[in-house]
């Protein structure tokens, strides 16, 4: 039975004329416009950012914004190159990042799991860590840290030594704990009553649908190591070993004066930094479309 | 519901209760004086300086195959203190840390980190003989040398030529030897469009910010540290007279009160500039640059004093191998090496007679000579204890009355006084 | 049912051991040891040195709370929350229900919102200082209604100043934390309340808003712990306290007591009232929610 929709709906559900084209409402051009205006809002100052490496000579002033045809050069990422070696930096950092997402990605997942869904002593006091960990700053703990670590643990100018301390992200925990109490407990429930063991029930019921969840905690979970600067710097002096937060920083304080344009400079290794992070991002969003949406739909 | 005691509270308070009582754990055996062997020692990761460690450690390792040296690096700048800090405490810091701050000393010492030199035989001669009568500003309050005073950047004033030829100024001989003069130069900077502002220095509350503005024309204008013989001497006319005069360029807005990304002056933001002659390099191809001294309120003269911006060379308790730091140290400050030191950086060793030890440097570079002359009357930080909480309490009331105006400068001044003398009895 | 001595599926602890350990073995000793710190007189010392730490009860405590600044920055956190928590979890909301739609160029919609959160704030803060400088874009177009002195320095708005910035440059991350969270509301929510003649506005307050509880809870609790541990911002754009320390932040204070000046056991004692405070302000919010729903 068919019924035509008068009444305004919601545009998240696309009502469909009757020869099944995607009818859009007036409104939602409203609703582009302002994403529109908040949009650019939010991606000027990455434009200004790109425009300022690209500048030859620093140009602070209002019209220094538009990208002037005589002052534009590659010459900011060459000289940061020179400087700090992009490459192998950036290759510590995937390093640092990968260790900590594999790290988070696969303990963080059992240990929600058994927060949400699972009954055992000291759960209560494991979630409590978890929030506490979360709330705790890090320079409240860095020194001692940091003993523990190098002398501790003898793990100083490692990469171990770097991921350790980040090496399952609380955070990422608390969003698979929700993750899992937001699924339904029937679907575990008739597993259970099917007889399957507890990590039974993990493997055929839990996993296979913690892929959405997967993917927010990579995104959330990959930012953190990836513009950290403080850990990496203090536990790795071998230049060799510290990634690009770290060399790029240390290019701030130091060598920067001498380049031709330092801040055009500054700003050449930070959307060196910012790259990967976008185009991760990229990749993964399209992830986040709800299944149900009709197939003619663009985005 | 039984209360239940969370097992890993236990645990915790367990560990809490066995951190508490360690103290002293493995005790890591301190080098005799006289042991040698391979020792590690940290540059600071500015290039030329980098370059320059380079090369010494080269020329003692072809010299000393069994006393093997290993450089590294670690960044100049406010979280240097913190590795080094971090790194005394795990035990890990190399022997010798060729980007000691003076002020950084006095902590280091009382965590237990720092060697003093006069262990050494020839420990104290060495240094007095190198730098002569300035050494005597880096003694610790025990009489002893924790650090070896190295390299200084006398604080000079750098102007910009093209912008004060712009607002029709000298640039042969600028107007800025007494306040009166700097204060109306200043305007006349501002005020004919030659640049934004007079003069920039970061307004930022970290601690050793005022090295850069009030210190320099503090020690000009009178030619003490801060503090001397555990009493504040700030609070005085000479004092008086700096912060006056700064007051009065935040209020007429000749400085700028905001962060500001880059070097100001670089950018032309700026037509004055304090710093040392490692801007030399930094502003080559930037800005047509010219030096004067500091301005006093009668007016600059040649033998006035102004901040040193040293930094220094401490051997470190971590080290096994004394006998080579301290061996490796009187090479690395020999007479050739300091003057590889020039060479390569044009940064000051803190060598007496410095003009008279290089001339041929400084007949090829006439810009340092003045650095140079600069260099024999340097003021430094005073060794105290608690030094950088005494920077901090002296930068937040400048902040707050002289940069933003909120209090009354000379009251300002008087109440730091009174704090600091708290602070370092 | 017997109660069991591990719980009624000890495999948990299983799963959970892995991060139990991480915990124990990483973070137990520094955590334990700064509370300790907290309550004696305390510098950090090279090995097998050793001076005297007495116990000194609550005196750390008493110096913090009397100390002007410090309870200048809990307060400063307190604006800076104020702004930043309601701003986040409204905007991101509203935000990721419209990035959720189907609209043309999603993907550039979607990435531009995301993109300062991503950026290292060192870069960002130049543009920022362009925009809201004396002499930036924003007063250039105040013209006469440019508050004098200008944002940045004044006592009034640096604060808030940063709440601003601090909450553009977050909301990519929370708006991701909604999309996520967005994809659980089942459609047939919405069509039912389509059918029933809801408005966009009423669906979104009757469906979405419910639907998405669990994370905003995520999102307040996220907001307000990242808010309270407010570091490097005032540093970069108000020069550390900014005036008066009307930005300083009690982590930048920790920073500086604890790692410049050598006073662990001061910093300690702040950071700790810095953690009840939050536990604290997290605890309320919680009971506010159960008291809602």
């Amino acid at each position: 039975m068919t019924r035509t929709i008068s009444a305004p709906v919601a545009d998240d559900v696309l009502p469909t004329g009757a020869d099944g084209t995607v009818k859009r409402r007036g409104r939602s051009k409203w609703r582009v416009f302002a994403l529109t205006v908040g949009a650019l809002a939010f991606l000027f100052p990455f434009y200004y950012m790109i425009v300022g490496s690209l500048q030859a000579r620093s140009d602070s002033s209002l019209l220094g914004a538009l990208p002037m045809p005589g002052n534009l050069s590659l010459g900011n990422y060459r000289e940061i190159n020179a400087a700090i070696h992009l490459g192998r930096s950036l290759l510590n950092s995937v390093i640092f990042t990968a260790g900590v997402v594999l790290g988070t990605l696969v303990f963080g997942v059992l240990a929600g799991y058994a927060l949400a869904r699972l009954k055992f002593r000291g759960r209560g006091t494991l979630f409590a860590a978890v929030l506490l960990l979360q709330v705790v700053p890090f320079q409240l703990l860095v020194i001692p840290l940091y003993v523990q670590i190098v002398r501790g643990y003898g793990l100083a100018d490692s990469y171990v030594g770097m991921i350790l301390p980040f090496a399952i992200n609380s955070v990422a925990v608390f969003v698979f704990r929700q993750f899992f109490l937001q699924l339904p407990v029937e679907l575990f429930e008739a597993a259970r009553i099917d007889g399957a063991s507890e990590l039974r029930v993990l493997r055929s019921v839990a996993l296979p649908l913690v892929r959405p969840a997967l993917l927010t905690a990579t995104l959330l979970t990959f930012i953190g190591p990836w513009n950290e600067f403080l850990w990496p710097f203090l536990v790795t002096k071998q230049a060799g070993k510290q990634p690009l937060a770290v060399s790029l920083a240390n290019y701030i304080s130091t060598v920067a004066a001498a380049a031709t344009n330092p801040y055009g400079a500054i700003l050449a290794g930070a959307c060196v930094l910012a790259g990967p992070a976008v185009l991760l991002f990229i990749a993964f969003q399209r992830y986040f479309v709800s299944s149900d949406l009709g197939s003619g739909v663009k985005g | 519901m039984k209360p239940r005691i969370p097992l890993a509270s236990i645990v915790v308070l367990s560990l809490v209760l066995a951190s508490g009582c360690g103290g002293g754990d493995d005790s890591s055996a301190a080098g005799a004086a006289t042991a040698h062997g391979a020792i590690n020692v940290w540059l600071s990761n500015n290039a030329q300086e980098v370059a320059w460690g380079k090369q010494v450690v080269q020329a003692w390792n072809a010299a000393h195959p069994t006393e093997k040296v290993t450089a590294q690096e670690i960044p100049a700048g406010s979280t240097s203190e913190a590795v080094i800090s971090a790194s005394i405490t795990a035990g890990n810091a190399p022997c010798l840390i060729y980007n000691t701050s003076p002020a950084a000393v006095p902590n280091f010492q009382a965590q237990g980190g720092l060697v003093p030199l006069d262990d050494f035989a020839d420990g104290t001669s060495y240094v007095t003989a190198r730098s002569g009568e300035s050494a005597a500003q880096y003694k610790s309050p025990d009489g002893k040398f924790y650090q070896l005073p190295w390299k200084s950047n006398p604080v000079m004033l750098f102007y910009n030529k093209k912008e004060f030829a712009k607002a029709g100024l000298s640039t042969t001989a600028p107007p800025l030897g007494t306040y009166t003069d700097f204060l109306a130069t200043s305007q006349k900077l501002v005020s004919s469009g030659a640049a934004k502002y007079a003069i920039f220095p970061s307004p930022s509350s970290q601690f050793f910010q005022s090295w850069f503005d009030f210190y320099p024309m503090y020690a000009a204008e009178s030619g003490k540290q801060l503090v001397v013989d555990q009493k504040a001497t700030f609070d005085s006319d000479q004092g008086r007279a700096v912060s006056g005069l700064w007051q009065q360029l935040y209020a007429q807005n000749l400085a700028g009160k905001e962060a500001y990304t880059g070097d100001a002056f670089a950018d032309g933001t700026a037509a004055m500039a304090s710093a040392g002659p490692w801007a030399i390099a930094a502003y080559k191809n930037k800005v047509d640059w010219g030096v004067v001294s500091v301005p006093t309120q009668a007016g600059s003269a040649e033998g006035q004093s102004t901040f040193s911006d040293a930094k220094n060379v401490a051997l470190y308790t971590a080290c096994a191998n004394r006998g080579t730091a301290w061996d490796f140290l009187k090479f690395s400050t020999s007479k050739e090496q300091d003057g590889k030191l020039l060479e390569m950086t044009g940064q000051m060793p803190m060598r007496q007679n410095l003009a008279q030890e290089y001339p041929a440097y400084f007949t090829a570079n006439p810009a340092y000579k003045v650095f140079a002359a600069k260099a024999a009357h340097v003021v430094e930080v005073p060794n105290v204890p608690a030094s950088v909480e005494m920077w901090q309490a002296f930068r937040d009331s400048w902040s707050n009355s002289v940069i933003f105006g909120k209090e009354d400068p000379n009251k300002a001044l008087a109440d730091a006084s009174a704090k600091i003398n708290n602070l370092v009895k | 049912m017997k109660t069991r001595v591990l719980g009624r599926q000890p495999v948990g602890l299983l799963l959970s051991a892995p991060y139990a350990v991480f915990v124990a073995a990483v973070f137990a000793y520094p955590l334990g040891l700064a509370v300790w710190i907290s309550f004696h007189k305390y510098i950090f010392t090279a090995p097998g040195v050793s001076v005297p730490r007495p116990f000194v009860g609550l005196d750390n405590y008493t110096a913090v709370l009397t100390d002007p600044a410090v309870r200048r920055s809990f307060l400063n956190i307190l604006i800076f929350l104020l702004i930043n928590v309601p701003l986040t979890v409204g905007l991101s909301l509203l935000l990721a229900t419209a990035l959720n739609a189907a609209i043309p160029f999603r993907t550039f919609f979607r990435v531009s919102f995301y993109v300062p959160y991503v950026t290292a704030s060192v870069a960002v803060v130049g543009v920022w200082l362009f925009l809201f400088g004396s002499g930036g874009l924003v007063n250039q177009v105040l013209g006469g209604a440019a508050p004098d002195p200008s944002w940045l320095i004044n006592g009034i708005w640096a604060m808030p100043s940063i709440a601003f910035y601090v909450t553009w440059k977050q909301l990519g991350f929370f708006i991701l934390l909604y999309l996520a969270a967005l994809q659980n509301v089942p459609k047939e929510l919405y069509e039912s309340a389509a059918v029933d003649g809801a408005s966009r506005w009423r669906s979104f307050r009757s469906v979405t808003v419910p639907g998405v509880r669990p994370a905003t809870t995520l999102v307040t609790l996220l907001a307000i712990i990242t808010g309270a541990n407010l570091f490097t911002e005032p540093y970069l754009l108000t020069n550390g306290g900014g005036p008066s320390g009307k930005s300083a932040s009690p982590v930048l204070l920790m920073y500086q007591r604890g790692i410049e000046q050598g006073h662990p056991d001061i910093a300690s004692a702040i950071g700790v009232l810095l953690v009840v405070a939050v536990l604290l302000i997290a605890g309320v919010q919680r009971l506010l929610e159960r008291r809602q729903a």
